[in-house]
């Protein structure tokens, strides 16, 4: 392979990655709000809204470093709210109240934000710690020449990897997780088993509020910060979350990168980009319901 | 006998109002054109309720219909002839099989999927009407230059549009109530309530959705047609995500299942955009989105509930 | 049974009266319908003949989106044109020839009403249709975006209502989609192209390799057409070009491609919010220092405006060519009493943006002054074929033939942060195009202006 053609393919790589970085973190939580209470959450794009919002305004008053701090607590406790105090009452009411309720609530925050912040895109620099470019040339070793990438969209690469990782190792090695597992394979079993599932189900709302927070704050300045991103945001995320499969955290964090390689990769060639995750989630749909990783038989 | 009170007096009544309609709506401050456009939701939402509203089934991709069906109303207007007829008839038949082949693959899916499916469908519209089809649709521009559309040598202009809108809107009324009450009407309830129930007993369920599916469609079909006869432009913004997310909005706030509801859902709404929104400012979504979440979480019947909640309470008061 | 009997009674007289009154009410409509035309003496079209004593013109410019700031600085524009076309001032003093008085135009007082484009073509045209149907605007006009444009000239060109262009750069607005209610006094593209193709040549040298991110749609479109042309004819290979989504924020997937070209100028055909960003990113993946071909990488924007300038910050557009149409350091007569007043009134130098709108503002009125009439087609004939001086360098010509004015215009460098003299001096003008060095035969587009009558 000639040195150029492996340049070319690496950068168009961490392009992807980068794309697919905030699409992985949207569907995660999605998918494990789905996963565990079986709603499907039209509101989260508002969240990440909620939390690029929140962000920027911290970020350009006390400083980015508070910002990270801040952010996912105020996220978590909003979570905890929208859950306990609207989410929890649709349990028992028809899926297309849930969906309704959610997409109001989508509506009104992303109209709160318009009216507060005006309808125009917040300026979101990135902190100095996280401008410039990084000389990819002298880390990686089989690159030629000169070959740069921008600092702050390999911390976002690293930021999503990070969350993705924290997420699984909860699940996998913490006693909270093992429950969150099962509850999500059987709650009733677990209700039968004197465990307080909801309680637990709760706090993933929260967590998937969290992830979408933290989704902002390293995502606000790449997709700017206006009223209509979180919309922008979500529609691509909910097919991700289809394509690898309903309520399965692999497969969203496996479904996220590939989109963000399908775009970086197709850029050239305008026309496909801009539906190439519509036709492939239309057909992995019709052709594998459940997507890469989902249970067969949920939700089909 | 008694059949022909029940259909035809909603129909009529419906028939006065608007005949009558653009005599008595600029006291409320509407104005000429805004009439229009209402009559054209609320045909759109009427369609959409026969789907949403009897077989529980909810779409976020009508948008879909509307906009192909507005683009090739205009270039057939634009290319063909200026004729509204043709124009009309070549929407229906390409904009319904469209609908056909969706329906057909979407409604195989549980509801929350078809949701979403019906969503990507209709992105992938709009995104494919920006960039693949821009030379057709005039990508951002939106379909430009469109002549002013003709009935058989009658311009389709002002109040002569209007009439042609209300003579339309008052005979799919008719059709969607003669729908609701007709053996058809009652299967696709029994859809809402209880889905596999209904399969046990040998109805082939998939068929009713389909065919409810495309009558719906037929009616965006219609709305969007229309859309372009009153006004000689082609937006981009037909195809997308907010006017399916609009058409939720103004059937859930008046009452779905009712026909009557989103009808008035529509009118609600646009009046609210056009007319309140001036002392209001830009917050007339803000409003709209709050009222929607109260009714989804407190009546969702709609306002037509609550006007049937409000009779009762008077009734009862009356008793008492 | 019996009841059924009385019910059907009631019902068929019921029916009786709904439907003669249905009928009658349609009767009644009729005649007002068709002799509403039989009360002037020139017939009416649009919202003429005028009642009252006043006179509204309506201001549709994008509050939101991506062209919002320049939305924001043409709406200022506009009250101070009003202002002063009521009470003298400004330009009035030296726009030559004007039958203006500065007591409104032809004795009825200016009022206004103004609309919010969104950048958005339906949205523009609702605002539109709102402010000729319940407002009753004589004339509008406005807008950032050349799709916004286009669709209102149309409407104008239906309704019969005159619509004065605000900042639009396409060449298709006085090109393909000329109509004859819709003027536009902002240059275009190809101008654009005409001026900077030999100064980058001059400067970058004659063997360089281009690659475009353009803006999806009309706008874009024709730049990019247009910037092609004139490169290539000065010896410069155009690589490659993308069509970004206007909506697009994150250019990073389209400026990894140009980072994986051959290319060493990088041109951004974007405006407004995409310019910011494109040109912040492309600057963010080191484009700025980075070298290709042996040559430093350059970057070239061919329409930018000091706004913009001041949104990507003067780090980033340090060194960056591209035109304008005008520019607030101009010293002629007319720009300086315009820049005067504006920075009395709002306390900062207006945009180019502003600059347009105000200007087209007094020739509407001057026309209708000069025409004694506020009639559509009269006053349209007034305003072609319109040459003038007094509102930037030289003499400006209102072409008749597309309804496009011809004048000098810019050719700029972004300056570094450290040469600046104020917070407003983001600009170095490096030449004046002259009007006959960018004018081109009025056949170099196609498309028809269209009857005086609305079609």
């Amino acid at each position: 392979m000639s040195g150029q053609l492996i340049n070319q393919i690496f950068l168009q790589v961490m392009t992807g990655l980068q794309l697919g970085a905030i699409y992985v973190l949207i569907a995660l939580g999605l998918t494990l709000i789905f996963g565990t209470l079986g709603v499907v959450n039209f509101a989260h794009g508002a969240l990440y809204m909620l939390g690029a919002y929140l962000a920027v305004n911290i970020a350009n008053s006390i400083g980015f470093g508070w910002a990270i701090v801040v952010v996912p607590f105020v996220l978590f406790a909003f979570g905890i709210a929208m859950e306990r105090g609207l989410i929890r009452f649709f349990y028992n009411r028809p899926h297309t109240d849930q969906i309704l309720v959610t997409f109001g609530l989508a509506i009104v925050i992303q109209e709160v934000l318009k009216w507060i912040f005006g309808a125009n895109n917040l300026p979101f620099s990135m902190p100095s710690w996280g401008s410039g470019i990084v000389r990819m040339h002298e880390w990686v070793p089989f690159l030629e020449g000169f070959v740069a990438y921008p600092k702050w969209r390999l911390i976002l690469i690293a930021v999503s990897f990070a969350t993705v990782f924290g997420v699984f190792a909860l699940l996998q090695f913490t006693r909270f997780g093992l429950i969150i597992r099962a509850g999500m394979r059987d709650p009733d079993m677990m209700k039968f088993l004197g465990v307080n599932i909801s309680r637990r189900f709760t706090i993933v709302f929260g967590l998937g509020a969290l992830i979408a927070g933290i989704a902002g704050i390293f995502g606000g300045p790449v997709t700017q910060v206006d009223p209509e991103v979180g919309m922008h945001m979500l529609v691509p995320s909910f097919l991700v979350v289809v394509i690898g499969g309903m309520g399965s955290i692999p497969g969203a964090v496996l479904a996220g990168f590939l989109l963000g390689m399908a775009l970086s990769f197709t850029a050239e060639y305008a026309a496909i980009q801009q539906i190439i995750i519509y036709l492939v989630a239309v057909v992995v749909l019709l052709v594998r319901p459940r997507g890469l990783f989902g249970q067969k038989g949920l939700m089909e | 006998m008694s059949n022909f009170s029940t259909y035809l007096k909603p129909v009529l009544i419906f028939a006065a109002i608007i005949l009558t309609m653009p005599f008595w709506f600029p006291f409320l401050g509407g104005y000429e054109g805004l009439d229009t456009k209402i009559l054209i939701w609320a045909i759109f939402a009427l369609g959409f309720d026969l789907l949403l509203g009897y077989t529980g089934y909810l779409s976020f991709g009508h948008a879909a219909f509307f906009g192909v069906s507005a683009y090739i109303t205009g270039l057939m207007l634009l290319h063909f002839s200026d004729n509204i007829i043709p124009a009309m008839i070549a929407s229906v038949i390409v904009t319904l099989i469209i609908a056909l082949l969706i329906g057909l693959l979407t409604l195989k899916r549980s509801g929350i999927y078809f949701s979403i499916l019906t969503l990507a469908f209709a992105e992938m519209f709009h995104s494919a009407a920006l960039s693949m089809f821009q030379d057709w649709t005039g990508g951002d521009n939106g379909l430009t230059g469109i002549p002013t559309p003709m009935l058989f040598g009658l311009r389709m202009q002002d109040m002569t549009v209007y009439y042609f809108v209300a003579i339309i809107a008052i005979i799919l009324f008719y059709v969607a109530i003669r729908i609701s009450r007709s053996p058809f009407g009652i299967m696709l309830r029994a859809i809402k309530s209880n889905q596999h129930r209904l399969e046990f007993t040998g109805v082939n369920v998939y068929k009713y959705k389909v065919f409810a599916f495309v009558v719906s469609a037929f009616y965006a079909t219609i709305a969007g047609s229309l859309m372009v006869i009153y006004e000689p432009y082609v937006a981009s913004e037909f195809l997308d995500w907010s006017t399916s997310g609009h058409l939720v909005i103004m059937s859930v706030l008046g009452g779905v299942g009712t026909l009557f509801g989103p009808m008035f859902g529509a009118a609600f709404m646009l009046y609210f955009e056009n007319v309140v929104s001036v002392p209001l400012g830009e917050q007339w979504l803000l409003a709209l989105g709050l009222m929607f979440m109260m009714v989804v979480i407190f009546l969702p019947g709609g306002f037509v509930d609550g006007v049937r909640k409000l009779k009762r309470k008077f009734a009862a008061k009356e008793e008492a | 049974m019996t009841k059924e009997k009385t019910n059907n009674s009631a019902d068929w007289s019921r029916r009786k009266v709904l439907k003669a009154g249905a009928a009658s009410a349609v009767a009644l409509s009729t005649p007002m319908f068709f002799t509403r035309n039989a009360w002037a003496e020139k017939e009416a079209i649009g919202n003429f003949p005028i009642k009252g004593s006043s006179v509204k013109f309506g201001f549709n410019v994008p509050q939101t989106g991506a062209y919002a700031d320049e939305g924001a600085d043409e709406l200022r524009a506009y009250k101070l044109a009003v202002k002063h076309l009521n009470g003298g001032g400004g330009m009035l003093n030296t726009l030559k020839p004007s039958s203006l008085k500065g007591n409104g135009v032809l004795g009825k007082k200016v009022e206004y009403v103004t609309g919010d484009t969104q950048t958005n073509p339906d949205a523009a045209r609702t605002a539109a249709r709102r402010m000729i149907d319940r407002d009753g605007v004589i004339m509008y006009g406005g807008g950032s975006s050349s799709a916004v444009a286009i669709a209102q000239q149309y409407l104008a060109q239906e309704k019969g209502v005159v619509f004065m262009c605000g900042l639009t750069h396409s060449n298709d607005t006085t090109g393909k989609d000329k109509r004859r209610y819709g003027f536009r006094h902002f240059f275009n593209a190809y101008m654009s192209g005409k001026a900077l193709g030999p100064i980058l040549a001059k400067e970058y040298g004659k063997d360089r390799r281009a690659f475009h991110l353009t803006a999806d749609y009309t706008w874009g479109h024709t730049q990019y057409q247009s910037i092609k042309e004139f490169t290539e004819k000065e010896g410069w290979t155009t690589v490659n070009n993308i069509m970004t989504p206007l909506k697009s924020t994150d250019f990073s997937q389209f400026l990894t491609s140009v980072l994986n070209s051959d290319a060493d100028v990088l041109v951004l055909n974007h405006y407004g919010k995409n310019m910011i960003n494109s040109l912040s990113q492309a600057v963010e993946f080191g484009m700025r220092e980075m070298q290709k071909n042996g040559k430093q990488m350059e970057i070239v924007v061919p329409l930018y405006s000091r706004l913009m300038a001041q949104g990507a910050g003067a780090a980033n557009i340090d060194g960056v060519f591209g035109s304008t149409n005008w520019n607030w350091t101009l010293q002629d007569e007319g720009s300086q009493a315009f820049v005067k007043a504006f920075v009395k009134e709002y306390g900062f130098p207006p945009s180019q943006a502003a600059h347009t709108c105000y200007v087209q503002t007094l020739l509407y009125a001057n026309a209708c002054e000069m025409a004694g009439t506020f009639y559509p087609p009269e006053v349209i004939k007034a305003m072609e074929d319109f040459e003038f001086e007094g509102t930037s360098p030289g003499k400006t010509l209102y072409r008749g033939a597309d309804h496009q004015c011809f004048k000098d215009i810019l050719v700029v460098k972004g300056k570094a942060p450290s040469k600046q003299s104020g917070k407003y001096d983001l600009l170095d003008i490096v030449s004046q195009a002259k009007r006959e060095d960018v004018i081109y035969p009025a056949d170099t587009f196609k498309g028809e202006l269209g009857p005086y009558k609305p079609a």
